[in-house]
C-alpha cells in the first residue's frame, strides 16, 4: 500500500487562512449550482453522484488506508433497494434513497466486520469476493431485480411537484442537497476526533492499538459509514436514470470509482469531485463525438496521472500551493 | 461574529443563485410546426456487438434511403426540408439504451427513435418515449411486451414479434414430427419472451417442451448448455438465440455430435446475415420464419438492388423494416404537417399500408402492433444457390391474421 502512504492526507491546516476556508466550499457550491447550466443536467447529476461515491471510497482508501475493491456492492444494492422502494411504494424519492443507503449500511456491517481483519491486497480481494456474491444474487434473483433486463421504469416521485418529476433540470436541484449532505458528512467525519483516529490507524496501526484504540472496530465503523454514503449516491443515481442495471453491481463499477479517486487524489476528499468530473466529462465528450475506445483514453490518462502526478490532480495542486505557502513564511 | 456574517452572506448568495437557476430554465421551444425547424430521425442500435450485422450501421443507410425517397417524392411540397438522420450505439445494454434514449429526445432533439434491437433495451426506450411523449418505432426488438403489458401510445412495433416466430417455426416443426422439445434461450427479455411464445405454440400443435435452459447474454461457450439439452433426448433443440450468439451456438451444435444422435436444431430467429456468416451448408433444409426476404418478389428485389449498391450487402428484414418505418413516419409527418408526436400518431393509427416491406400491412390502433404478411422459409441446399445471398426458398405465406395475435389478446391497455 505504498501509494497510500505517499499521499499527504489531511495535511496540517494552519497554512489556510480563514478566508480560504470559506472560499473553497463557496466556490464548490457555486460550481455545483451552476453545473446543470453548463452541461446536460443528467450528466451533471452523474458527476455529483459519482463524486460522492469517490469521496465515500476515499474515506476508506485515503483516511483509513483500506483499498476496497467491492464498493459496487453498496452502490448497486442501494440502487436496487431505492428503485424497488420507489416502484412499489411510490414514496418521495429522498425517502427511497434513504432506504437504499440504510440497506447498504446493513449490508456493509457483516462484510466490513469480516474484511477489516485483513489489510492490503487481502482486504481488496475479500471485498471483491463479497461484491461478486452480491452481483450473483442480483443476477439470479431476477423476479426481484429483473436480472439482465434491469429494473425498468423507476418513478421519480417528489410530492407531486410536476417539474421535478419530469424535468431533469429541476430534478438536479432536488437531488443535489442529498448529495451535498453526504459530502458534508464525509468532511465532518474526516475532521472529527474519530477521523483523527482513522488517520492514526492508517499511519501506524500497532501504535494506535497500543494507545488503546480498538482498531478493528474503528475500521468497521469507517467501512459502514463509507457504504452508507456510497448508498446515498447510488440511490440518487438510480432515481436520476429511472433504471437500475446489473452494471451497478459489476466489479468494473468498483474499479471505476477507484480510478476516479486515484485520478483526483487520494486522501483529499476534493479529489473525488475532480476525478468524477474529469472521468464523466471525458466519457461524455468522447461518446458524443462518436469515438468508441473510451476506456483506451481514460486508461491512458490514468497511467499518466499515476506516473507523473502520484498525488492525483487535486493532490498535486494542493501540494504545490502548500509548498509555496511554507516557502514564503520564514 | 465574522464567520457568522459570512455564513449568512453565503447562504443568501446560495438562495439567490438557486432561485435564479430555477427561473430561466426549462426546455426552449420554437413556435413553428417543427421544433428547431428540422426533423431528426435517430437510429439507436448495436453498432459494434453481436447484433451489428442484423441491423447496425446499414440500418442508418436504409433510413437515409427512406429520407431520400421522401424528398424525391414530395420535392418542393415537402412540409419539412431539413431532415437529419443520427446514429447511436447502445451496445445491447438496457441501461445504456435508457440513458441514450433520454439524451436523444432531450439533447439530440430526436423526433423519433428507430430500430433498437435487444428487447430489454427496447422496453427501456419505450419507457423513455412515454416519459418524453415522443415516438419510438421499434423494428428489431421482438418481445410481445412492447405491444402487450408494457404498450404505450408512443411506441409502435413495426416488423415482427415472438408470437409470429413461434407460430411459424415452432408450430411447423412440431407438426412435421418434432414433438419433444428442449429450448435453450438467452436469459433476458427476448429469450424469455421467445420461450413463452414457443412453448405456447408447440403445446398447441401437440408437442411438449421438456426443459428450458437459460444461458448468459451475450455468451461465447454453449458446450455445457448443449450437453445438458441433449441429455433429455429431445427430438428438437430449439435455440432462441440471435445474431453472434446464434452463430456461436450453431457452430458448437454441429461440432457436438448431437446431430448424429438424431437431434434436430430449430432456430427461433434467423436472419439472412446469420446464414451468410456460417454458409448455407450449416443450415440446409432448416425451416424458419422470415418476415421479409429480399428476393421474395420483384418489388423487394428492386429495393434490395439499391441497398446492395449502397452498402455492398443484401438487406435483412430488419433493414427493410427500418426503411419502411422511416418512410411511413415521414408520410405521416407530411400528412400531419408537423412533427408533433400526437398529431403524427393520429395519422399512423389504423392506417393500412403496402410498401417494400409491409404487405397487407396495418398499423393497428389498439396495440400499436404493425401486422403484415410474413413467410415461412427454408434454407436452400448448397447446390441450389444461384447467386450471392440466394439462400432462401419461400415455402408458404403466413397471412397477417394468422401470424400476429389478435389485438384483443395482446393484453395492451393503451393509456397515453
Amino acid at each position: 500500500m505504498t501509494v497510500i502512504t505517499e499521499a499527504p492526507a489531511d495535511a496540517p491546516a494552519p497554512a489556510r487562512t480563514p478566508a480560504l476556508r470559506w472560499i473553497l466550499p463557496a466556490a464548490g457550491l457555486t460550481a455545483a449550482l451552476a453545473l446543470p447550466w453548463l452541461v446536460y443536467p443528467p450528466v451533471a447529476l452523474d458527476i455529483v453522484a459519482l463524486a460522492l461515491f469517490a469521496i465515500a471510497l476515499d474515506l476508506l482508501l485515503g483516511y483509513t488506508g483500506l483499498l476496497s475493491f467491492g464498493h459496487a456492492a453498496f452502490w448497486g444494492s442501494s440502487a436496487y433497494v431505492t428503485g424497488l422502494i420507489a416502484t412499489h411504494y411510490g414514496v418521495p424519492f429522498p425517502l427511497a434513497v434513504l432506504g437504499g443507503a440504510v440497506f447498504a449500511m446493513i449490508l456493509a456491517l457483516p462484510i466490513g466486520y469480516v474484511s477489516v481483519r485483513r489489510s492490503g491486497i487481502y482486504f481488496a480481494m475479500v471485498t471483491l469476493a463479497f461484491a461478486q456474491m452480491v452481483y450473483f444474487i442480483g443476477y439470479q434473483w431476477s423476479d426481484l431485480t429483473g436480472g439482465e433486463n434491469g429494473l425498468q421504469g423507476v418513478p421519480r416521485s417528489f410530492f407531486g411537484i410536476e417539474p421535478v418529476e419530469t424535468n431533469s433540470f429541476y430534478f438536479y436541484y432536488a437531488a443535489l442537497p442529498i448529495l451535498l449532505c453526504g459530502m458534508a458528512a464525509a468532511w465532518r467525519i474526516v475532521h472529527s476526533p474519530f477521523g483523527r483516529v482513522l488517520v492514526s490507524i492508517r499511519d501506524n496501526t500497532p501504535r494506535a492499538r497500543a494507545l488503546g484504540y480498538d482498531v478493528d472496530r474503528y475500521k468497521t465503523i469507517a467501512f459502514v459509514l463509507s457504504a452508507g454514503l456510497t448508498g446515498l449516491a447510488g440511490g440518487v443515481f438510480a432515481i436520476s436514470h429511472g433504471f437500475v442495471a446489473l452494471t451497478e453491481l459489476h466489479w468494473t463499477t468498483s474499479g471505476d470509482v477507484v480510478l476516479m479517486t486515484v485520478l483526483g487524489g487520494i486522501g483529499t476528499l476534493w479529489g473525488g469531485i475532480v476525478g468524477a468530473f474529469l472521468t464523466v466529462m471525458l466519457a461524455d465528450q468522447l461518446a458524443s463525438s462518436g469515438f468508441h475506445g473510451i476506456d483506451l483514453i481514460t486508461g491512458s490518462v490514468f497511467i499518466l496521472v499515476v506516473l507523473l502526478f502520484r498525488r492525483g490532480v487535486w493532490g498535486t495542486v494542493r501540494h504545490q500551493w502548500q509548498r509555496r505557502g511554507s516557502a514564503r513564511r520564514p | 461574529m465574522e464567520s457568522k456574517r459570512m455564513r449568512a452572506g453565503a447562504s443568501a448568495l446560495t438562495m439567490a443563485l438557486l432561485l435564479s437557476a430555477c427561473a430561466g430554465a426549462g426546455p426552449g421551444g420554437g413556435g413553428g410546426a417543427f421544433t428547431d425547424d428540422k426533423l431528426v430521425l435517430a437510429v439507436l442500435n448495436d453498432q459494434s456487438g453481436i447484433y451489428k450485422d442484423a441491423s447496425g450501421p446499414n440500418t442508418v443507410k436504409a433510413v437515409r434511403m427512406a429520407v431520400a425517397d421522401y424528398q424525391q417524392k414530395y420535392g418542393d411540397k415537402a412540409v419539412v426540408t431539413k431532415i437529419e438522420v443520427t446514429s447511436t450505439d447502445h451496445q445491447n445494454k438496457p441501461d445504456i439504451a435508457n440513458t441514450k434514449a433520454s439524451e436523444l429526445y432531450e439533447r439530440g432533439g430526436a423526433d423519433v427513435i428507430l430500430d433498437v434491437p435487444t428487447s430489454s433495451a427496447a422496453l427501456a426506450v419505450a419507457n423513455q418515449a412515454k416519459n418524453h411523449k415522443r415516438l419510438f418505432l421499434d423494428v428489431s426488438a421482438a418481445t410481445t411486451a412492447l405491444t402487450g403489458a408494457q404498450c404505450n401510445k408512443y411506441t409502435f412495433q413495426w416488423a415482427y414479434n415472438t408470437y409470429l416466430l413461434a407460430n411459424g417455426t415452432g408450430k411447423t416443426v412440431t407438426q412435421n414430427g418434432g414433438r419433444k422439445w428442449t429450448i435453450i434461450y438467452p436469459d433476458y427479455e427476448f429469450g424469455q419472451n421467445m420461450t413463452k411464445s414457443f412453448t405456447e405454440a408447440i403445446t398447441k400443435a401437440g408437442g411438449t417442451v421438456q426443459e428450458s435452459i437459460p444461458t448468459p447474454f451475450p455468451n461465447e461457450n454453449f458446450a455445457t448448455f448443449l450437453t445438458k439439452a441433449g441429455s433429455s433426448a429431445p427430438d428438437v433443440i430449439g435455440t432462441m438465440h440471435a445474431g453472434g450468439d446464434l452463430i456461436n451456438l450453431v457452430k458448437q451444435f454441429n461440432e457436438s455430435g448431437l446431430k448424429d444422435d438424431g437431434v434436430e436444431l430449430a432456430v427461433g430467429l434467423m436472419l439472412i446475415n446469420d446464414i451468410h456468416s456460417l454458409g448455407v451448408e450449416q443450415f440446409a433444409g432448416t425451416l424458419f420464419t422470415d418476415p421479409w426476404y429480399w428476393n421474395m418478389d420483384a418489388e423487394a428485389r428492386a429495393w434490395a438492388d439499391r441497398f446492395l449498391a449502397e452498402t455492398g450487402t443484401r438487406p435483412s428484414f430488419e433493414h427493410a423494416g427500418n426503411y419502411s418505418a422511416a418512410l411511413q413516419y415521414l408520410e405521416a409527418v407530411q400528412a400531419a404537417g408537423t412533427d408533433d408526436a400526437d398529431a403524427v400518431i393520429a395519422k399512423l393509427e389504423g392506417k393500412k399500408v403496402n410498401d417494400v416491406f409491409l404487405r397487407n400491412g396495418e398499423i393497428r390502433a389498439q396495440d400499436h402492433s404493425v401486422v403484415h404478411d410474413a413467410n415461412l422459409a427454408r434454407v436452400k441446399k448448397p447446390g441450389d444457390v444461384k447467386e450471392d445471398w440466394d439462400y432462401e426458398e419461400i415455402v408458404t405465406k403466413i397471412p397477417a391474421a394468422e401470424g400476429f395475435p389478435p389485438a384483443e389478446a395482446s393484453g395492451c391497455a393503451m393509456t397515453s
